[in-house]
């Protein structure tokens, strides 16, 4: 087993060494991102519009992914759905792990009452039902993408902060963090160049996972009111209104489940395999 | 050491109950800000204002509710759970029987999926770029990616309806033997291992390939050690922290996150408990349930945290 | 529902059935075939069949497991209380009500042997006599009278505290005659009666965890919000019946499961299945279907007190926008009768059929927002998950909406505190109303002047009037004048549109026989349990 690293085709450009399956999971989000933006234009009916007398309808030329529950043209459905799933989910998983990393990263290095305060509030944040809590956001801000965002971020946000501080604080006990800390480095360059490098990979892998679980909430909290408003709705409501096709394997259900998929499978991939720079220590 | 663990069990002993205290207080803040109390809401729409005036006087409903707050958090202290709101049974009635069911639910999805999840995703890092590693993680990915929901279906579809080797409800006061019990936990297990699993397996992989590329472990490995030596001796010592602390993450959602599959398979734990109670405003039956929770995710990340600081000796 | 059907199949023959069974008549049933494409001789081939199906012996034993679709920890075992359609099925396993309504919509008779007025204020019950409680005591008098009484006591927190109010005295004449006095006469008070709340409880009964009444069941088991099981009450009064041993009550509340679950055999009976479900249980070998129209409805509030509802050209636009066709068509696929603005059901005797709904006409309705100023402007509709199909329904008027530029903000809402905060206070916004026996309880409580749930704020003091009128009348023709003439007033006039009265199909295990559609709902008006039975 010595040495047995089995690699898959890595290839160079520019100083970078990047996989093969890291860029097909790069292209499959960057098309996503791409239908996000042009959904408005090329959806070939309105996203509300009953198009078809029958429901769960099959694939067929005009309704190319056929129809869903009432009727309505799931082709249309799923390219505007990728704005509302690509885009919220990585505005809202961004603020959740940008927000926990740091707090979590600064708990650990500077240890004490700050962390204790930190690490207990936060804890009994996540231990708030997060229904309870999507439903006292409606009655308190209403609906709005906004609060949604907010919303979801603030739920992941305790979980990537325990993350995140349990690797910091490991990374927080090594020599050359003593070593900085006797020259005298603040706590912003301790967690900027210090910790985050070398705990940046499993946190990355954190996001790719919150994103996931994002996703599928995001569909959660509009069902409470909270968010999107029909006819808008993103993959993961899509699935939940059309899920009575799922004995008929009705395209409403499985095309949809498909696209949230290819979507979550790829921004993992694309985190496992990131460029690296060649001579970095790992390559 | 070992007093110094003690020290550190006693401390967060400490915390725990003010952190309970304070979940129960925000919990008992969310409840009064929702609209509606128990007794509109149980008269539905037949809730005129006289009708509604004339139950919240029977039920003693007009104490101030913070009011109602403390004098159940008195009782607390005497160990009684209080009184429902909605059926006036009392709250430790309600919840004692489902309580053992998501608690038996609990046990047997965490019996399978930690092991499971951690060999997949220490195997995986080991075997790091390979096809079985890349396979482990669209597997993995994919099978959380699919709402849980529709998993649960999809299950029962297969295998109840399809199939017919499983029931399609989990009736535990059906099961007399052993054979009953596989049958009626299976699809309920498996639905949540899928849910659960990709998070330990995703985490316990980043964590351990982190620590396999810290220079003391890349130097032991240019000196010949052998790799999997390396992985079990110090690789996994050192990532233990983060591994476990996804680990109770992760089983945290056991406790009150499951209200899917006990509405899919009818199995009655006191997740549905909790969307009855937050339907009904039932406050007494709402904090109960809400100190469940919180206790039992307290209990996880506090064993995490001191499994963390066990394995490192710089932390002790 | 039937202008997709091309080809005669099993699951035609099964529909044919069901129309039997929830009383279609003749004509209906050829214009189903018809409609399939099937020719009048073979029709009646089916026909021949299906009435055989139904016509069959009851044989006793056996144990049913059913499945509704909401329960919560909030069930009970009071009658006055209960609130979900479990607690109604329970109830009347339980308990007997002093008259029921047969599958006609006629009253009939049960604890009560008589009911006996000369100016409809003054009722006297004569009650069957030989009745006992599970725990072994007569039915009295002061039964009736307390069972009765308690729904004026505000502590109970009675469902229909609001219609009791009428009745404003009650005297035990002797062991088995009551007397009622109304405040203001009501020939309705049999029906009225008929009300699931209305059951009879034994005189003092606080605590009705133990379930003691006169029903056909004894309670074993009752687990709120998980499970019921009640056995055979061996003394039961009426001769013969029940015919099972026993029967459990669980609830599934998603639609999928509920229907899964029958599929693999692990309930007998799933009520309330969703219509696109039905593709699913009607294709397969050993289950049944049953439709039942009862009057059930969503329907689309618009106060006419608040903007825009008090713009007339806004309420009467809208009228125009609702496609009732597609509504029953798409959202309900097919299992619901388009309905005419009013809430008595094509199920009630006293239903106008003369009283065509408005047709769907997006230039008269654009002609009207236009006149209102309102086209182009944005303008809010509530709907929510609690009031049935409301959000399909909103997304339909919406689209409509969206081609003749009238701008329609659908806001989905949680189901969670939606009758509280929401219905009758938005100033759009969605219903969904039970089904109700008469017409005088449907008009007094949502379109009276005073009513308590006046959905869209319909004022008229002629409309108030009538009602009195029609409430004191014992001439059955006269009060079908003035109720027709109601429904047009309400139809026209009130900011309420019920596009269409929506219907419920239970599914079943063909093994289980002797269910009829009923007009007070699903699981023939919940009280399926006495006249179920197992084939052996």
């Amino acid at each position: 087993m010595t040495m047995a690293r089995a690699t898959t085709s890595r290839r160079s450009f520019l100083g970078y060494s990047y996989s093969l399956v890291g860029v097909v999971a790069a292209l499959v989000i960057l098309a996503w991102m791409l239908v996000a933006i042009l959904a408005p234009y090329i959806i070939p009916h309105s996203i509300g519009d009953i198009v078809d007398d029958d429901y769960f309808g099959p694939m067929r030329q005009g309704l190319w992914l056929g129809s869903d529950y009432l009727g309505r043209d799931m082709l249309s459905r799923v390219l505007m759905g990728a704005r509302y799933t690509v885009g919220i989910s990585l505005a809202a998983v961004f603020i959740a792990c940008f927000s926990g990393v740091v707090l979590g990263m600064t708990a650990a290095v500077t240890g004490g009452w700050l962390d204790t305060c930190l690490s207990r509030f936060l804890d009994a944040m996540n231990s708030i039902p997060s229904k309870l809590f999507g439903l006292v956001v409606v009655a308190a801000v209403g609906s709005s993408i906004p609060a949604l965002i907010l919303t979801l971020a603030v739920i992941y946000t305790p979980g990537a902060y325990r993350f995140a501080r349990a690797l910091a604080v490991n990374i927080n006990t090594m020599d050359f963090m003593t070593v900085a800390r006797v020259r005298g480095e603040n706590t912003a360059y301790l967690i900027g160049s210090e910790i985050l490098p070398n705990i940046i990979r499993p946190v990355l892998a954190d996001f790719g996972l919150r994103f996931v679980f994002i996703v599928l909430l995001l569909s959660g909290l509009s069902f409470l009111g909270l968010g999107l408003q029909p006819p808008l709705a993103d993959w993961g409501a899509l699935v939940r209104e059309n899920i009575g096709g799922l004995p008929f394997a009705a395209p409403a259900v499985i095309i949809p489940s498909l696209a949230i998929a290819s979507l979550t499978i790829s921004v993992n991939l694309l985190i496992d395999n990131l460029p690296q720079k060649i001579r970095d220590r790992d390559a | 050491m070992k007093s110094g663990v003690l020290n550190l069990v006693m401390k967060r002993l400490a915390v725990a109950v003010v952190t309970l205290l304070i979940v129960l207080f925000a919990v008992f803040f969310a409840t009064s800000m929702l609209p509606g109390d128990t007794a509109s809401i149980l008269l539905g729409q037949a809730a005129t204002p006289e009708a509604v005036a004339g139950l919240r006087e029977a039920m003693h409903l007009n104490d101030p509710a913070i009011l109602r707050f403390v004098l159940w958090l008195v009782g607390l202290l005497h160990g009684d759970l209080g009184t429902s709101y909605a059926n006036q049974m009392p709250v430790a009635a309600l919840i004692g029987g489902r309580l053992v069911n998501t608690m038996k639910l609990a046990a047997i999805t965490t019996l399978l999926s930690v092991p499971l999840a951690l060999t997949l995703g220490i195997t995986a890092a080991m075997l790091r770029g390979s096809v079985y590693d890349r396979t482990v993680t669209v597997f993995s990915i994919g099978v959380i990616s699919v709402p849980e929901f529709m998993v649960a279906t999809l299950a029962v579809l297969l295998f109840a309806v399809y199939l017919k080797w499983l029931p399609a409800l989990s009736s535990v006061n059906e099961a007399h033997s052993l054979t009953d019990l596989v049958r009626i936990y299976a699809m309920p297990v498996i639905t949540l291992t899928f849910v659960i699993s990709a998070q330990m397996i995703r985490m316990t992989r980043a964590a351990v390939i982190e620590t396999l590329s810290t220079p003391y472990v890349e130097m032991a490995l240019l000196k010949g050690a052998s790799r999997s030596r390396m992985v079990l001796r110090h690789a996994l010592p050192n990532a233990l922290g983060p591994i476990v602390n996804a680990v109770a993450l992760s089983l945290s959602y056991l406790v009150g996150g499951v209200i899917i599959v006990e509405t899919i398979f009818n199995y009655p734990g006191i997740a549905k408990l909790m969307v009855d109670a937050v339907a009904t405003r039932d406050l007494p039956l709402i904090q109960s349930c809400a100190m469940i929770f919180c206790l039992g995710y307290l209990f996880l990340i506090t064993a995490a945290d001191i499994v963390a600081i066990m394995s490192n000796p710089r932390l002790r | 529902m039937t202008d997709k059907i091309t080809n005669w199949t099993s699951a035609d023959d099964a529909m044919v059935e069901n129309a039997i069974r929830r009383g279609a008549s003749r004509r209906e049933l050829l214009k189903m075939l018809l409609a399939g494409g099937a020719a009048v001789a073979a029709g009646s081939v089916v026909l021949g069949r299906a009435t055989q199906a139904v016509a069959a012996t009851p044989v006793s034993g056996g144990n049913l497991k059913a499945a509704g679709w909401s329960s919560s920890t909030a069930d009970t075992l009071d009658p006055a209380k209960a609130s979900l359609s479990t607690d109604y099925v329970r109830c009347c396993s339980l308990y007997n009500r002093l008259t029921f309504l047969d599958k006609d919509g006629k009253t009939q008779m049960e604890l009560a042997e008589s009911f006996d007025s000369k100016d409809a204020k003054t009722w006297t019950v004569k009650l069957r006599k030989g009745v006992t409680f599970h725990d072994g005591k007569d039915l009295t008098a002061d039964d009736v009278v307390y069972s009765l009484k308690r729904h004026l006591d505000k502590a109970v927190g009675s469902k229909v505290a609001k219609i009791a109010a009428q009745m404003t005295g009650f005297k035990s004449v002797d062991k088995s005659t009551v007397e009622i006095t109304l405040a203001d006469p009501n020939a309705d008070l049999p029906t009225i009666l008929a009300l699931h709340h209305f059951m009879i409880v034994q005189d003092g009964t606080t605590d009705f965890s133990k379930g003691n009444g006169t029903g056909a069941f004894v309670l074993q088991t009752f687990e709120p919000g998980v499970r019921s099981v009640v056995t055979k009450n061996k003394n039961y009064w009426k001769s013969g019946k029940p015919y099972l041993d026993s029967f459990e009550f669980i609830a599934i509340s998603d639609d999928s499961a509920r229907v899964n679950a029958l599929l693999s055999g692990d309930i007998n009976f799933a009520a309330s299945i969703n219509p696109r479900a039905m593709k699913l249980v009607s294709g397969q070998q050993g289950f049944e279907l049953l439709q039942s129209t009862s009057g059930n409805y969503t329907d689309l509030n618009i106060r006419l007190d608040m903007d825009p509802g008090s713009k007339a050209d806004f309420v009467a636009g809208m009228k125009y926008l609702v496609n009732r066709e597609q509504i029953v068509k798409s959202a309900l696929r097919g299992l619901g009768e388009i309905g005419n603005d009013q809430p008595v059901s094509p199920a009630n005797i006293y239903h106008n059929a003369d009283l065509k709904p408005k047709a769907f006409d997006p230039d008269k309705a654009k002609f009207h927002f236009q006149k209102a100023g309102l086209l182009g402007q944005s303008i809010p509709v509530v709907a929510s998950d609690a009031a049935t199909s409301s959000i399909d329904m909103a997304v339909i008027i919406q689209a409509a909406g969206a081609d003749i530029g009238m701008k329609l903000d659908v806001q989905r809402v949680p189901a969670d505190g939606y009758w509280d905060n929401y219905w009758l206070k938005a100033p759009i916004h969605f219903g969904n109303i039970n089904p109700r026996p008469t017409p005088d309880i449907l008009f007094s409580l949502l379109y009276a002047s005073n009513a308590p749930w006046n959905e869209s704020q319909y004022k008229s003091e002629k409309f108030d009037k009538l009602l009195v009128e029609a409430r004191g009348s014992l001439d059955q023709a006269k009060r079908k004048e003035i109720y027709n003439q109601m429904q047009t007033m309400v139809s026209e006039e009130a900011g309420t549109i019920i596009p269409a009265y929506i219907s419920n199909v239970d599914a079943l295990s063909s093994k289980v026989k002797g269910l009829e559609a009923n007009p007070l709902g699903g699981m023939m008006g919940y009280a399926m349990a006495e006249y179920l039975w197992l084939e052996a």
